[in-house]
């Protein structure tokens, strides 16, 4: 049997997180809504209304082009009418783009474990409106427009995505851009981020382009790897079972993790596109351009490789830092702040700092342990005025009293105890009070050390330097609880 | 004369158009497209030299003219249920329709 | 018959309404009244065979809204005892054609698939009129989704009459607007004009239309027709009532992105200033009309009536006396592919506009067995539509469908714009003509018969021959009346200018009906207030 290389596109609908939508000014977020709340007469497509386009919609799009580096911005666009009958469309046609997109041209780096990173080029990126939704109910078919007129950006790749794993990265990838320029929640479970998968295979060497089919509608990213996979092996079966490949539309059924080819349309689609009479050209000029330009951050993958540049970072640690813009830019901003090392604020982000933001559900920007009370907390570790643990519960206390850490450390009497006198007082009366405990320890059985350590952290809350108190207790234990002077 | 448009495309078309159409009406309007389509033709004889345009509007949106695009700020519709009230059939404020025959798995 | 309330113009209407000399209210009855007189049955969606007098009526009226009407015309009278400014149209009667929507009012478009629709919202146009004081009385009728230039397309049976002779059409698709501004049945009209439908109608019936041009008056809420040519308007009995119509109803709209960014001049600071010094031109190709016979497609010229023709040069006559140059030999050779262009442009842009009427959202829905949602969209469009209206879908269908479609959508948009150069190049204040506007009859003929024509779509079009070449370049055109022919049918006359020159159009229109005030088809009346 031949070795076989797939051979994948992905066309994404990526939902655009403007306040209001495309056309209209109904809400455009309505999650948990009840149906048919957020419509009015023009998305709900009655008689006589026109469409008026958001200006949002066109920045947060041409804002992607360009983190995508789309070689082609154009400067005058056009929306066109893609018509059709379907329930969840209530003027019978989408406005959407044609044969003049937004963008054309561009690409999205996957960078991988192997070291060598993977170009997916973008062929094309344009704006359209959602579609309603269709519920199946009781037997009945239910339409619910909440959901119409939801902007949405197309992007489509080209056939150069390998394997169903690096689609399954690409989707990551895209998900982290969408997320870090803040112009969607890219949430595949809620729809925000939508994949259909175009698939084919070939000999490996050969560049041919042979039969694809396309697998609609994928809800997550592990449905896209599994979904892709399945296809794949499908198809190569039935290559080499001497049968060809016909170019069917399906569907991947989660429940079954299986393919189901999908009926074709009773009338093959004709969508009759023309240019949309009731709005004018998308015209994006130079002025507007740099505009939009000036408030493109720096990119994930730029700011990572930053990090282990400047800070000496692993790319491991510069990974994880910037998988998410408010996080990357809450350590930069510690760093900042603080005379300490990068790897070791990195470390306290990565575990201590990650781990509120999970349980809090918020993201970094969203802190009130800002960047500055961070730096300050790991500083008066480093300078051992409260121990590595009393730093941990701090930094969790700041966040729940919204105190700076100073604060909390005065009201709550936290700084380390390092007077030896003290801790020497406190040791003999430990020893004193633990005859049988003493008795083990001369008995030979060391190890009892530690507990008499844990007895003494407990009367201090922890703010004794551990080290400290063992060499104490060694030194009393040795000498008869008597304190060489 | 033959008929541009044959019975077959006639089909066609009424089919796009989700339309049904008897056999008299079907032919009183075949005959007509037909005609019309005699006039359109008239527009193939017609030089255009390469500098013509196709324009989407007469009038051409010159800057001064042309309305700035949308703010991006909710207005909410008050009238959802009286736009709702329209449909003919509706089930707990959803709209119902039919079955859909396409798109189904095999 | 004694000139009634009805029978005023806006102006003298809302000074009287303001200085509390009539109360709108009585304007509002005396223009309910006249309806009682001329109206005949009310049009309907039932099977229809003519009748009794329906000959002799007018039937524009698809519906009246006499109680929003009411609510409207004393809160008008409020304001006024409350020494409040009740606007310039105050207790102006209005008569919305039947495209555009009104909040609370049933909005048919003169289609069975609307029967029962009641729009939620209301057009720009008609908010900004009832904002300003005008009454809409009711909701006048079309030519089915305004598909035709007689009214007899439309599902509401028996058809508009013309008031001149019921007999005959009123023309359209604004038939019912103009119909009922002539007779007296309301003072003003919004009609739309998308191949000549504000103009044909208001030279069949004798009285003044608009077409603004594309962008001066917001479409949103003016049930789409072909999107890239439908324009709003005004219709009346005398320029300056147009010109106040017009002046409340044009400006930018936050709902419509095609409504021009421009300020409206104040049209009443020139409409008197006369004509001296403009140049008006004339051309050939709007007097000998080529067409292609519907039954070989064999080209055919015929030019227009000698009547109009002659009706035409007296009219030459007064605009020279007033002190305007003609420029006669306006080469416009594009005008006779207006149609044709038409023909495509607008199917393709109908068909789309026609897909929401699916039976799922609003109106008609078919309400026999169905197995499954297609068969209920065919079912209820085919129930719905009427012939015209399909005959649209199946032409736009056809013209853009992929495996048929030959490039006849883009050719017919450039054109378009050969048809625009045309104007462009008249009105060129450079190019060889200089014009201030370009004068034609806006009709071949007057008012046909009811029945003489309909039923064959291209012959019905090519009635718009000289009324299209301006949708298609987006200018501005004005029709006024211009005498009548030896049958006591109305003449009308347009002017046609550049882009928002309407302010132009109204002066050259007003000096034109100043200069022939006196000329004894002006104290003529329409047959129906004879009856
Ligand atoms: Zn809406």
């Amino acid at each position: 049997m031949p070795e076989y290389e797939s051979v994948i596109g992905l066309e994404t609908h990526i939902q655009l997180n403007t306040r209001s939508k495309i056309f209209c000014g109904c809400k455009a977020d309505s999650w948990e809504d009840d149906p048919n709340v957020n419509i009015c007469p023009i998305c709900a497509g009655l008689p006589g209304v026109l469409p008026t386009l958001n200006k949002s919609v066109v920045e947060k799009a041409v804002l992607l082009a360009l983190a995508v580096q789309a070689d082609n911005i154009l400067p005058i666009s056009y929306l066109a009418r893609k018509n059709y009958f379907y329930p969840d469309l209530p003027k019978g046609y989408q406005i959407s783009q044609y044969a003049e997109p937004l963008a054309r041209g561009g690409r999205l780096i996957i960078p991988s474990a192997d070291g060598e990173d993977r170009v997916v080029n973008i062929e094309k990126l344009h704006i359209e409106e959602d579609a309603g939704k269709t519920v199946h109910q009781n037997g009945k078919r239910l339409i619910d427009f909440n959901r119409c007129g939801v902007p949405l950006v197309e992007m489509v790749t080209a056939p150069d995505i390998r394997s169903a794993d690096d689609a399954a990265a690409y989707l990551i990838q895209l998900r982290r851009l969408l997320r870090w320029l803040g112009i969607s929640e890219a949430d595949m479970e809620r729809g925000q981020l939508r994949c259909d998968a175009n698939v084919s295979i070939r000999i490996l060497g050969e560049d041919s382009l042979n039969t694809k089919t396309e697998i609609k509608n994928i809800n997550s990213i592990e449905n896209v790897r599994a979904a892709i996979k399945t296809e794949v092996k499908r198809q190569i079966q039935t290559v080499e079972a001497g049968q060809t490949i016909e170019a069917w539309t399906l569907g991947w059924d989660e429940d079954t993790e299986t393919l189901r080819k999908m009926r074709s349309k009773e009338t093959e689609a004709d969508y009759r596109y023309f240019r949309e009479p009731d709005l004018l050209p998308i015209r994006i000029d130079e002025e507007w351009l740099l505009e939009i330009k000036s408030s493109l951050p720096e990119l994930p993958l730029a700011r990572q490789k930053r990090f282990t540049l400047d800070y000496g970072l692993p790319d491991y640690d510069a990974a994880i830092l910037t998988e998410e813009r408010s996080l990357s830019s809450y350590f930069e901003a510690t760093v900042k702040l603080s005379a300490g090392d990068p790897k070791t604020i990195s470390n306290w982000v990565m575990n201590d700092v990650l781990r509120l933001i999970k349980e809090k559900k918020i993201s970094a920007g969203g802190l009130r342990l800002i960047p500055k009370y961070l730096a300050e907390i790991i500083e008066i570790v480093e300078s051992g005025m409260i121990t590595r643990g009393t730093g941990k519960e701090l930094l969790v206390n700041v966040e729940d009293k919204g105190k700076t850490p100073l604060e909390l450390v005065e009201l709550e009497g936290l700084a380390q105890v390092s007077d030896e006198e003290t801790l020497k007082s406190m040791a003999m009366t430990i020893v004193d009070q633990n005859p049988k405990q003493v008795a083990t320890y001369k008995a030979g059985k060391a190890t009892i050390l530690g507990w008499f350590v844990g007895q003494l952290m407990r009367a201090t809350k922890g703010r004794a330097d551990a080290k400290i108190v063992q060499s104490i207790f060694q030194e009393l234990l040795d000498n008869d609880g008597d304190l060489g002077s | 004369m033959t008929d541009e448009i044959t019975k077959e495309i006639f089909d066609y078309l009424v089919d796009l158009g989700a339309l049904e159409i008897g056999e008299q009406e079907g032919e009183y309007l075949r005959s007509e497209l037909n005609g019309q389509l005699r006039a359109i033709h008239e527009l193939e004889g017609i030089a255009i030299d390469d500098d013509i345009r196709t324009t989407s509007h007469g009038i051409p949106y010159s800057r001064v003219i042309r309305a700035p695009l949308r703010e991006d700020r909710i207005e909410p519709c008050k009238e959802s249920d009286e736009i709702l009230a329209q449909a003919a059939d509706v089930f707990e404020r959803y709209i119902v329709v039919p079955d859909i025959p396409s798109e189904e798995l095999e | 018959m004694s000139e009634e309330l009805c029978d005023l113009s806006a102006t003298e209407i809302s000074r009287r309404v303001k200085n509390g000399e009539v109360t709108a209210e009585e304007v509002l009855d005396s223009t309910l009244q006249r309806i009682r007189l001329v109206e005949g049955r009310r049009p309907s969606t039932n099977p229809y065979s003519p009748e009794g007098d329906d000959r002799n009526k007018v039937h524009a009226y698809i519906s009246l809204t006499e109680k929003r009407a009411r609510l409207q015309a004393r809160a008008i009278d409020d304001a006024v005892k409350a020494g409040e400014d009740p606007g310039p149209l105050a207790g102006v009667t209005l008569a919305v054609k039947d495209i555009f929507c009104v909040h609370g009012t049933p909005t048919t478009a003169g289609s069975k698939i609307l029967e029962n629709f009641i729009s939620p919202y209301s057009a720009t146009s008609v908010q900004r009129l009832e904002s300003a004081g005008a009454i809409t009385v009711g909701k006048v009728n079309l030519d089915e989704f305004t598909f035709g230039s007689s009214n007899e397309s439309s599902a509401f049976l028996p058809p508009v009459g013309n008031p001149w002779d019921p007999s005959r059409v009123p023309g359209g698709s604004s038939g019912g607007s103009a119909a009922a501004v002539a007779a007296g049945e309301a003072v003003l009209s919004l009609g739309t004009d998308t191949a000549g439908s504000i103009r044909q109608p208001a030279a069949f019936c004798g009285v003044v239309g608009i077409k603004p041009t594309y962008g001066r008056v917001s479409r949103y809420g003016l049930i789409a027709f072909a999107s890239s040519i439908d324009c709003p308007g005004p219709i009346a009995r005398n320029v300056t009532d147009a010109a106040i119509a017009l002046q409340i109803m044009a400006g930018s709209d936050p709902f419509d992105a095609t409504a021009a960014a421009l300020s409206v001049p104040d049209y009443f600071s020139t409409i008197e200033k006369g004509i001296k010094g403009m140049r008006i031109g004339i051309s050939p190709d709007y007097h000998k009309l080529k067409f292609p016979d519907p039954k070989t497609g064999e080209m055919c010229e015929q030019s227009v009536d000698e009547e109009i023709a002659e009706a035409l040069s007296r009219v030459l006559d007064h605009l020279t006396n007033a002190g305007a140059e003609i420029v006669e030999n306006v080469a416009m050779p594009n005008t006779r592919y207006g149609v044709p262009a038409y023909f495509v442009i607008s199917r393709v842009e109908a068909a789309s506009n026609l897909h929401r009427y699916d039976g799922v959202k609003y109106g008609y829905r078919f309400d026999g067995e169905v197995s499954n949602l297609r068969e209920l969209y065919r079912k209820t469009r085919a129930h719905g539509f009427g012939s015209q209206a399909k005959l649209r879908i199946l032409m736009g269908m056809y013209v853009s469908a992929e495996q048929y479609e030959k490039g006849y959508y883009q050719r017919a948009l450039k054109i378009r714009t050969l048809i625009r150069n045309d104007f462009v190049n008249a009105f060129n204040p450079e190019g060889p003509y200089q014009l201030d506007c370009l004068l034609s009859a806006t009709t071949p003929t007057t008012a046909f018969k009811i029945g003489a024509i309909y039923g064959n779509s291209v012959s019905m079009q090519y009635a718009d021959l000289l009324t299209v070449p301006a949708n298609h370049a987006g200018i501005p055109g004005l029709s006024v009346p211009a005498g009548v022919d030896n049958a006591g049918l109305p003449i009308g006359i347009q002017f046609l200018g550049p882009d928002f020159s309407e302010a132009n159009l109204l002066r050259i229109g007003r000096s034109y009906e100043k200069a022939s005030a006196d000329e004894p088809w002006r104290r003529l009346q329409p047959k129906v207030l004879h009856a």
